[in-house]
């Protein structure tokens, strides 16, 4: 089977295109990450579709809690529209780099699944082949775009910046359903080696792969999910003093973020640190305009944008 | 049953509960693996997964060791009630670490599909289902301003803007299995 996927991969053919998945809570909580992607990517030669007619991936909450096969269906209509032209996805949010390649592994390793899901696709005149894939924005610019490429394009270095990395869960777990693996997908060198090309100091930290308590988590108990990214931040603060938090992840993003806010307002935290997406902060370092790359954001920003840009 | 000292919590009996529940007609496990769980009955209860679960972390009570012991003695009603599935994040932590191949996560949301079909589903779930079949994305917001404010379309290039897309995804869940479980309403 293995074989197979090989064999099924996508061909980009030299050329860098990928699908831009977006996801939900990317376009609609935080479309400052989209901006970022549609400003970075093609400034370093990667071409993106938008795959007009997307949906959401399915996230956890909805189909893979109801049916296999229906995860499957929803998750393979999005990954036949890059199909469809030869490209694969990619995405700069965890939940969907992990439902869209949990569902693909699914039905790449257990062709009842591919057959009952492509039933289904024939209704509306399509059909998965299994080889479009997702990918994660992360690994396309580590292993695609390169270190070196990345250098060259940046304007503004971050000298004397500490950042505390947050790859996120689906970024590495279960590492055999994705198509990029880190060596050690619980001490992950990715994030780390992408900021630190930027002039930054990325060190391990001991929480570094903790859950930041997002999603089901925090809906079904809030408070729990707030105790994980309590001890999260604490660490941060502690063993790092970090100036800025750098995570590949939207759902992250949002939660240490938001979080943040919410346990200072209730007096249970007393430091505040800035929470960017990886995009984000290439994009902001590659000098595109503050506003439109990170101008969301509940935990302040303006400080260390001021930093990167007037280097103060 | 000794009774416990105050402030020691109660000690449930899973051998005692799991003889109540032996006369169930379908055997809980059954279920479990027909819901995606298959490989449940590997599980040797050697904890690897309990040590990197961020619910058994902060303190949810049916984490996925305990969860998998529990199926594996027959419990079900004990479970219905217990909101843990629906807390499971889908790190897959447990999947990376286990020996024997059994996959918690799986475990986790075999149960999720098992509770659906008693309709113990939570009410944000319902609210994302409806969301995704009517828009096309669970998480869906009507106001538009901060993709205004960054210079973006109103719209995302997704069923949100997409009208025959948003056909074509109603078409698909509608011949999935959550039609048969009427949770939300698909019209056309």
């Amino acid at each position: 089977m293995i074989a197979d996927v090989v064999k099924n991969e996508s061909k980009n053919e030299g050329k860098l295109k990928y699908g831009l998945f977006l996801g939900c809570n990317i376009p609609f909580n935080r479309p400052d990450v989209e901006q970022a992607m549609r400003k970075i990517f093609p400034a370093l030669g990667v071409e993106i579709d938008d795959l007009m007619g997307q949906s959401c991936c399915p996230t956890w909450g909805t189909m893979p809690s109801i049916d296999i096969v229906a995860w499957c269906a929803v998750a393979a209509r999005n990954l036949c529209l890059g199909e469809e032209k030869g490209i694969d996805l990619m995405t700069a949010c965890n939940s969907c780099y992990g439902s869209l390649n949990e569902a693909r592994h699914k039905m790449l390793t257990n062709p009842d699944i591919l057959k009952s899901v492509n039933d289904i696709l024939s209704k509306i005149g399509k059909k998965y082949e299994g080889r479009a894939k997702c990918r994660h924005v992360a690994w396309v610019l580590y292993k695609d775009v390169g270190l070196e490429r990345i250098k060259e394009s940046i304007k503004y270095t971050l000298d004397d910046i500490t950042i505390a990395v947050q790859p996120g869960c689906h970024f590495l777990w279960p590492s055999e359903v994705y198509p990029d693996k880190e060596e050690d997908p619980f001490n992950p060198k990715v994030l780390r080696e992408l900021c630190e090309v930027l002039g930054a100091e990325a060190p391990y930290y001991s929480k570094l792969v903790d859950c930041c308590g997002m999603g089901a988590l925090r809906s079904t108990d809030p408070e729990k999910s707030f105790t994980l990214v309590k001890e999260k931040l604490e660490c941060i603060k502690e063993e790092l003093d970090a100036d800025l938090i750098v995570t590949t992840c939207s759902s992250c993003l949002i939660q240490l973020d938001d979080a943040q806010e919410r346990l200072r307002k209730s007096g249970k935290l007393n430091f505040s640190i800035p929470v960017l997406h990886y995009v984000q902060l290439l994009a902001l370092c590659m000098g595109f305009d503050p506003e439109q790359v990170a101008g969301i954001s509940v935990t302040p920003r303006d400080e260390i944008i001021d930093k990167i840009i007037n280097k103060r | 049953m000794i009774e416990p000292e105050e402030g020691v919590p109660t000690i449930l009996n899973l051998s005692e509960i799991s003889e109540r529940e032996r006369e169930e007609e379908e055997k809980v496990v059954d279920i479990v693996r027909e819901f995606g769980a298959e490989n449940l009955i590997y599980c040797m209860q050697c904890g690897s997964c309990a040590a990197v679960c961020p619910l058994a972390r902060v303190g949810f009570e049916w984490y996925n060791k305990k969860l998998i012991k529990a199926l594996l003695l027959g419990l079900k009603e004990e479970l219905l009630d217990d909101p843990t599935p629906w807390a499971c994040v889908a790190c897959n932590r447990c999947t990376e670490v286990c020996p024997r191949r059994v996959s918690p996560f799986e475990v986790m949301f075999a149960v999720r599909r098992m509770m659906v079909e008693e309709f113990a589903i939570p009410t944000l779930a319902i609210e994302g289902l409806r969301a995704l079949y009517e828009y096309g994305h669970a998480v869906y917001m009507t106001g538009r301003e901060a993709r205004k404010k960054v210079g973006l379309p109103e719209k995302p290039p997704s069923t949100d803007s997409d009208e025959k897309a948003l056909k074509d995804l109603k078409t698909i869940l509608r011949n999935t299995k959550l039609a048969e479980l009427g949770l939300i309403p698909m019209n056309d």
